[in-house]
């Protein structure tokens, strides 16, 4: 047993450098860009994961987080100068604080109606930020203003910085989920997504609790946002609040593994992948390729592999290691 | 003053009859195989474009194609019972919402592949005839489609209440076990249940195909129409479906009116969040789930 930790313990090291010097030895700006997608999803399916994954509780409107932490951030800088840093924080709390009303409506709904509301509520925030323009730029969006290469206002002129910042973000994800995971929070959580009826009748308070992952997960997918509209340089209502964003944090941690700690990065290298490659062979000309494949892939896994990617790794793990002799 | 409000009105109920062909094989599915149909819009933009093509190709009526596209639905609704959703139905909530909605997302991106994102259309003799009433303008081809919606709905209530497989199907959705017990084969009442939906949303694409475009997307406006009125009508209740989808027709309508072009959506959202809000389970009372 201790073997097994001292090779996790060296795996993980390993891992480490690598994602550490890979923008040093790469430099290819679309590799990186790739990278850089891959850090993004994989952290916003991990703020999914906690409560989709663990709890069970599908949401399929994350994309209203992953738009206030933009929208708020943004807001900041252009009207009132404040950094995306200071921004970034300040749009989980706001993302943090919606979800409290969301949740309060969404979780008298149980199973797909859950889900329904969720899509309702993130598709409603994005109507009123198309409709009312005094609120913030309409339909048009804006693009935020270059400053160069200005660190403090999260501009940098290297992409490899973009990158490291992901990265930063997804550890700090992976390190909270691992904490839950540990905690007697995790436990709850999973006992909810098991059978929230007898959770309840052992004594979880399941309101409570899945009031608190939610804000958690709000909060972590509006750092997502800050980050994206920092990257990209512009943010509209369209991309913000994108339904796609929504799909694409559940999808990737249901490829990769539901409930797991390392499902949705797995899912999104997968994905993410398997999207480059397609675009690469079809030069991106014909609409819909992506997500027809994604829908595929997602399928599949769900009538052959509910467990997703980790469970069939984790299932070869088991049969290797059954296989070899027990060592005295 | 009064005008605007009543044509309002009357525009809405007009197209709620095509809504409530579409929740009411929500409600349906939901009722008997106690799944979600995330793909239930997109069923509607198959009938579309089938219509379209029909009309297109060999110059079919709309109305007319309504016998080919209600039998193709019927019958690829009995196949993905069959062949997907019998594989996933179980106490886990998690396969059963994400096969129908990669279903959705596949048919949507696929048809967004064969056909292009152009919006298509047909234009009927009728496209461009209304009743002038008093004042009011009636379209002849929304009457069309809206009589023969509530004529499907009321087919379908006779058929529910009056014959064997009807019965079964409304005995399984009361409880499954003991309908089993009974000699009720599930899987088959499934199979129509699902068949009966889909043949339904195709009815509503052919339907809408004289006064509206086929695009990819136009699915997914249809199964959020659908998925409010069915929490509004409470869940699994076919007659609450109906109303409520009437309902939705008059408040867009009335929201377009009033609020502004884009807004019938919004109202629709509101009224969701508010149903949730102070009525979770439904304006007929029942259960929430």
């Amino acid at each position: 047993m201790q073997n097994l930790d001292k090779w996790k313990a060296l795996s993980l090291a390993a891992l480490a450098a690598i994602v550490l010097v890979l923008p040093l030895v790469v430099k290819s700006s679309f590799a990186i860009d790739i990278f850089i997608r891959i850090l993004l999803f994989s952290f916003i399916g991990v703020a999914w994961n906690l409560m989709g994954g663990y709890a069970k509780q599908l949401s399929l409107g994350h994309a209203a987080y992953f738009g206030l932490g933009a929208y708020t951030s943004t807001i900041l800088q252009i009207d009132f100068g404040i950094s995306p840093w200071i921004g970034m924080i300040a749009g989980g709390v706001v993302a943090m604080l919606a979800s409290l009303p969301i949740g309060w409506l969404c979780f008298r709904l149980r199973g797909p109606y859950f889900t329904i509301a969720t899509i309702a509520t993130a598709q409603a925030l994005m109507l009123i930020f198309l409709k009312f323009r005094d609120l913030a730029w309409g339909a048009e969006g804006t693009t935020i203003p270059n400053l160069g290469n200005a660190p403090l206002m999260m501009q940098f002129e290297a992409k490899a910085a973009y990158y490291y910042v992901a990265l930063g973000l997804l550890v700090v994800g992976l390190a909270i989920t691992h904490l839950i995971e540990r905690s007697w929070m995790g436990y709850y959580l999973v006992a909810i997504g098991e059978d929230e009826d007898a959770a309840e009748a052992i004594g979880v308070n399941a309101p409570r609790i899945k009031r608190d992952i939610y804000m958690i997960s709000s909060f972590l997918t509006a750092l997502a946002g800050t980050f994206y509209t920092q990257y990209i340089y512009f943010i509209d209502p369209a991309t913000a609040f994108s339904f796609s964003i929504s799909i694409e944090a559940a999808l990737v941690s249901i490829v990769g593994g539901i409930g797991t700690l390392w499902g949705p990065v797995i899912g999104t290298i997968l994905l993410e992948t398997t999207s480059t490659l397609l675009q690469s062979w079809l030069g991106g000309s014909v609409g819909g390729v992506q997500l027809t494949v994604y829908s595929l892939i997602l399928m599949a896994v769900i009538l052959w592999r509910p467990t997703g990617l980790m469970g069939m790794i984790s299932e070869a793990w088991r049969r290797y290691v059954s296989r070899k002799p027990a060592r005295a | 003053m009064w005008e605007t409000v009543a044509q309002a009105v009357i525009n809405g109920l007009l197209i709620g009859g095509i809504y409530a062909l579409v929740s009411i094989g929500v409600t349906l599915i939901f009722g008997v195989v106690k799944i979600v149909n995330f793909a239930q819009g997109e069923f509607v933009m198959i009938g579309m474009y089938i219509s379209f093509f029909l009309a297109n190709q060999f110059g079919i009526d709309p109305l007319v194609s309504l016998v080919v596209s209600m039998p193709v639905l019927f019958v690829v609704g009995v196949l993905i019972q069959h062949f997907l959703i019998r594989r996933v139905l179980g106490p886990n909530d998690m396969p059963q919402i994400f096969l129908t909605f990669a279903l959705s997302l596949l048919l949507l991106n696929l048809a967004l592949m064969l056909f292009s994102a152009n919006y298509r259309t047909v234009h009927t003799s009728y496209s461009d005839e209304a009743f002038h009433i008093g004042g009011l303008y009636v379209p002849v081809a929304k009457l069309i489609a809206f009589a023969v919606a509530m004529l499907l709905s009321g087919v379908l209530w006779v058929f529910l209440h009056t014959t064997d497989l009807g019965k079964a199907m409304r005995a399984a959705a009361q409880n499954r076990d003991v309908a089993t017990l009974m000699g009720i084969n599930p899987n088959r009442v499934f199979c129509v249940a699902l068949g009966i939906a889909l043949a339904l949303a195709g009815a509503a694409g052919s339907l809408l195909m004289p006064f509206y475009s086929a695009y990819p997307f136009v699915g997914q406006v249809f199964t959020l129409m659908a998925f409010v009125a069915v929490v509004l009508g409470t869940l699994g209740n076919v007659i609450g479906a109906l109303i409520a989808s009437l309902m939705m027709g008059i408040a867009e309508s009335l929201g377009i009116q009033y609020v502004g072009a884009d807004s019938g959506l919004i109202v629709v959202f509101a009224m969701l969040l508010l149903t949730l809000a102070f009525k979770p389970s439904g304006l007929g009372g029942g259960r929430a789930r």
